[in-house]
């Protein structure tokens, strides 16, 4: 009875160009009944989750995929078969004078190889004698020698270059982008 | 009861009898279990299955597990990773090959050698006249990773040496302890699992 009357008012409210929001709250103060608590709401929260679970679940089965390198892929353009390069037609001198080019390249790094090697054992030697000496000093500085320095890490360096920086260069202005492509599973 | 004297007795006779003369076609055997394949001196001659070491099952599904992490000791480093980068893919190629072969030669451990996705840079630079950028040129940054699962300190001073003195130009070295989320960059990314996970959390 009461809700007829709240409507009734409401209608004639309207019909007066009333706002909606006042209308609403006459409603809702006429209607005098306490709020039915909806039974089904954690019922629906509960099933949501354990779908969520379930698709999490069967998400996680799936084990993760590394992101594919560009370097260690050939581009297609070089699979092609029709472009060839043939192998240019050298003279007798020219591929003897290649080959014994080779051989003292050869014979002159692997001379370097030897010599970095011997010295590489050297060093190893001394080193060891070192700290064998050290061991007969004082057993406490032999173990802060063995100890690893926490300072060190992490390190980083540049590569040398042919020529130093030129100090008076005007870079232009400019900036970098990075279009990295990014790939998600 | 005498009937029955007189037929063990006869039982007897037969028995004797019967051990007297040996029989010739059939073998006496120590007991009915044992069997005379086994024996032979010749059993199993063709086995080979068990030469061959036991391999695990393999399974098809092959989870990329990582490397366990070692933490740093008294006398040496945890995990760390040396990284080469650069533009010249040759050079930081054979950059970290030579560092590989190095640890193989000084007996440092190495766990892993892996590339890191590459990473393109566009260089952008201003018009002369006007405000507009142009694209100059694209630059391509390799990078490659040599993981040492440990390495000591002794050895450390001299593999550092040894390395930079070989170092090319334009690239790039950084040495730097190994860490899961170094791990799980090489991954590609699950922004549906993580939204899941949010959700839930929430």
């Amino acid at each position: 009875m009461s809700s007829a009357l709240s409507r009734s008012l409401c209608r004639v409210l309207t019909r007066h160009r009333a706002t909606i929001s006042s209308c609403r709250a006459l409603f809702l103060r006429f209607r005098a009944e306490p709020k039915k608590k909806k039974k089904v709401d954690p019922r629906r929260e509960l099933v949501l989750r354990e779908r969520m679970k379930k698709k999490l679940k069967k998400l996680e089965k799936v084990p993760p995929e590394f992101i594919p390198v560009e370097d260690l892929i050939t581009p297609a353009k070089y699979l092609d078969e029709t472009r060839e390069r043939s192998a240019p037609r050298l003279s007798f001198e020219e591929s003897e004078r290649r080959a014994l080019l080779l051989k003292e390249w050869c014979r002159y790094k692997k001379n370097q190889h030897m010599a970095e090697v011997e010295a590489v054992e050297l060093a190893l030697e001394a080193q060891r004698e070192a700290l064998e000496e050290l061991k007969l000093e004082s057993e406490e500085l032999y173990q802060a020698a063995l100890k690893p320095d926490p300072l060190l890490f992490p390190f980083t360096h540049e590569g040398p270059a042919y020529t130093p920086a030129n100090t008076k260069y005007y870079a232009p202005d400019g900036k970098y982008n990075d279009i990295t492509k990014v790939y998600t599973q | 009861m005498n009937p029955v004297f007189r037929k063990l007795q006869a039982v007897n006779q037969v028995l004797t009898l019967c051990r007297a003369t040996p029989c010739i076609q059939r073998p006496v055997w120590d007991s009915v279990d044992k069997r005379q394949y086994k024996s032979m001196p010749t059993h199993g001659i063709g086995r080979w299955r068990h030469f061959i070491p036991k391999e695990p099952p393999k399974k098809k599904k092959d989870k990329h597990q990582m490397k366990p992490i070692l933490a740093a000791t008294d006398t040496a480093y945890g995990s760390l990773s040396v990284r080469v980068s650069g533009h010249d893919m040759t050079l930081v190629e054979h950059y970290s090959q030579y560092i590989h072969n190095l640890c193989n030669r000084l007996g440092i451990k190495v766990a892993e050698s892996y590339a890191l996705p590459t990473k393109t840079t566009e260089v952008m630079l201003m018009q002369e006249q006007g405000t507009k950028m142009f694209v100059e040129a694209v630059l391509k940054t390799h990078q490659r990773v040599v993981q040492l699962s440990s390495l000591d300190a002794t050895l450390c001073p001299l593999f550092m040496g040894v390395v930079l003195k070989n170092q090319p130009e334009g690239v790039r070295l950084s040495v730097k302890e190994h860490t899961e989320a170094d791990f799980h960059s090489r991954f590609k990314g699950r922004p549906e699992l993580e939204g899941l996970m949010a959700q839930i959390n929430q």
